[in-house]
């Protein structure tokens, strides 16, 4: 069964086409990357995606749930990790995973035991007292996630959620997002190549608010005849601006 | 409600963990107490000049140091639409009045404890520096301010949901300015007159504090204390409804 299913999903900010007609099926349990250039439209999908815009025309059902719709059921089953480090500042680690599980309808006793949960999965539990701003920006970004992931989501959202950070923490928050692999399905987006190349199933290349190329990165590097990702994203890119398409 | 009372703390707790909120809402207010009280010390009785005596001075600090707490919420507001944290919300099931709500009530509850605290200072300034302040004046004065409290949290949503986060701080600044001047704080309109009279007397501000100043010496007729504390009341609620709907509109553009 698909958790993601797109169907002609489009928005348009006046003349400019973000996202443009897009059609692609994403099942239960697969990590798929979003990959392009700054303004190519990762983010405006997952913001349609996750009810945060509205589509233009098109629409996308999310767990089976139309993002049209049935907004409110989509956000019942989303948990999303936003581009910037999105959390309370002042606030400690705990009380950061209390808001976010309370706002989400968890129950007190359900709420204690997803919290104890996430700051034993993400090594939390030394800094679980420590207020958001004090934590360096990798274990801020790991408290996003935890966040993200309190609700238990059916799909979890994690739009460049290694953006800024240092090769070591990039690396720390890599391991922790593989150990989530087929436990629940994730969409990534990056500008990292390798980052989508360590941890996705499969990846949608978008250039110009169009998915340019669609398959697991092995397809994507035979098809171009790449030896890596990187090589194989430029020689999609390439071919899309020459009018070319590209799918695996 | 859970959803309204969570995100009520956590914009409680923001404010409360900010030292530079206690600066600004507490110890400034507290030191132009002091400094009020001593100029007034220095000011000869023949010149019939009462505005800064304790028992017009204490209502007057009471809305000047609510003023500040408007200026915490366009921040509080203003920063957290500029970021990503009110994303990450927006795509929870939390609803429009859980927002608003959620940023009003901890303003409201900050500037009842603000006042009683203020409350006891001019209490203490009072029996120094006399007339001695009645402990039932004082109470009225907290209770009759609640009003003035969401007038100013109103403003302070609304600002900070319509402007930037560098704009918005410096119109608050401009607010408190003016509602410092206006009010009738520093100086007395009435004995001004003309087209300084007519734009105090069109605005909150003044009310606000006509209303605590009588309280404080329970003069509670309609003149003194029910026809302003009527005009401030009216206010604050057109200011929260102006602010829940412009908060609302704008959530909805941003989730198209």
């Amino acid at each position: 069964m698909n958790a993601i299913e797109t169907r002609g999903l489009t928005k348009k900010y006046g003349p400019k086409t973000a996202a443009d007609n897009l059609f692609f099926s994403i099942p239960e349990g697969e990590f798929f990357s979003l990959l392009g250039v700054n303004g190519a439209g990762k983010t405006t999908t997952v913001r349609m995606l996750t009810g945060l815009s509205a589509p233009t025309s098109g629409d996308a059902l999310v767990g089976g749930h139309s993002v049209v719709h049935e907004r409110d059921a989509v956000r019942r089953i989303i948990g999303i990790s936003p581009q910037d480090t999105a959390v309370a500042a002042n606030l400690t680690v705990r009380e950061n995973l209390t808001l976010i599980g309370t706002v989400c309808g968890l129950d007190r006793m359900r709420l204690e035991e997803r919290i104890g949960e996430m700051i034993s999965l993400f090594g939390m539990a030394e800094c679980a007292e420590s207020r958001a701003k004090t934590l360096s920006g990798g274990w801020q970004r790991k408290l996003s996630i935890a966040m993200a992931l309190l609700s238990e989501p059916q799909v979890l959202f994690l739009d460049e959620p290694t953006l800024g950070l240092d090769v070591l923490a990039r690396r720390d928050l890599w391991r922790v997002i593989e150990g989530l692999r087929g436990k629940i399905t994730m969409v990534l987006t990056t500008h990292y190549m390798e980052e989508a190349e360590a941890l996705s199933d499969r990846v949608a290349v978008m250039i110009a608010g169009k998915i340019a190329a669609l398959g697991s990165p092995e397809e994507l590097r035979q098809a171009t005849g790449a030896k890596d990702l990187e090589n194989a994203f430029i020689a999609i890119a390439e071919a899309a601006q020459k009018g070319g398409d590209l799918h695996a | 409600m859970r959803k309204m009372l969570a995100f009520a703390r956590r914009n409680l707790y923001e404010i409360l963990r900010d030292p530079i909120s206690y600066v600004f809402c507490l110890a400034f207010p507290l030191v132009m107490l002091g400094l009020m009280t001593l100029i007034n010390k220095s000011i000869p009785p023949e010149a019939n000049m009462t505005l800064f005596r304790i028992d017009r001075l204490a209502g007057g600090i009471a809305v000047f140091g609510q003023s500040f707490l408007m200026l915490f919420t366009v921040l509080a507001v203003s920063k957290d639409r500029a970021g990503s944290f009110l994303v990450r919300l927006y795509a929870t099931p939390m609803a429009a009045s859980d927002f608003t709500a959620g940023y009003l009530l901890p303003v409201l509850l900050l500037s009842a404890a603000q006042t009683l605290l203020l409350s006891a200072a001019a209490l203490l300034v009072s029996l120094v520096s006399g007339p001695t302040l009645s402990v039932g004046g004082l109470f009225l004065m907290t209770v009759t301010l609640i009003p003035s409290g969401a007038l100013f949290a109103g403003l302070g949503l609304l600002f900070g949901t319509l402007f930037s986060e560098k704009a918005a701080p410096a119109l608050s600044s401009i607010i408190i300015s003016l509602s410092a001047i206006l009010g009738g704080i520093w100086f007395d309109p009435d004995s001004a007159g003309g087209v300084l009279l007519k734009i105090c007397k069109a605005l909150p501000f003044r009310y606000a504090v006509q209303s605590a100043r009588a309280a404080l010496v329970l003069d509670l007729g309609w003149e003194a204390w029910g026809f302003p504390l009527t005009v401030v009341i009216g206010s604050a609620v057109l200011v929260t409804l102006a602010a829940s709907l412009v908060f609302r509109t704008r959530m909805r553009a941003d989730l198209n």
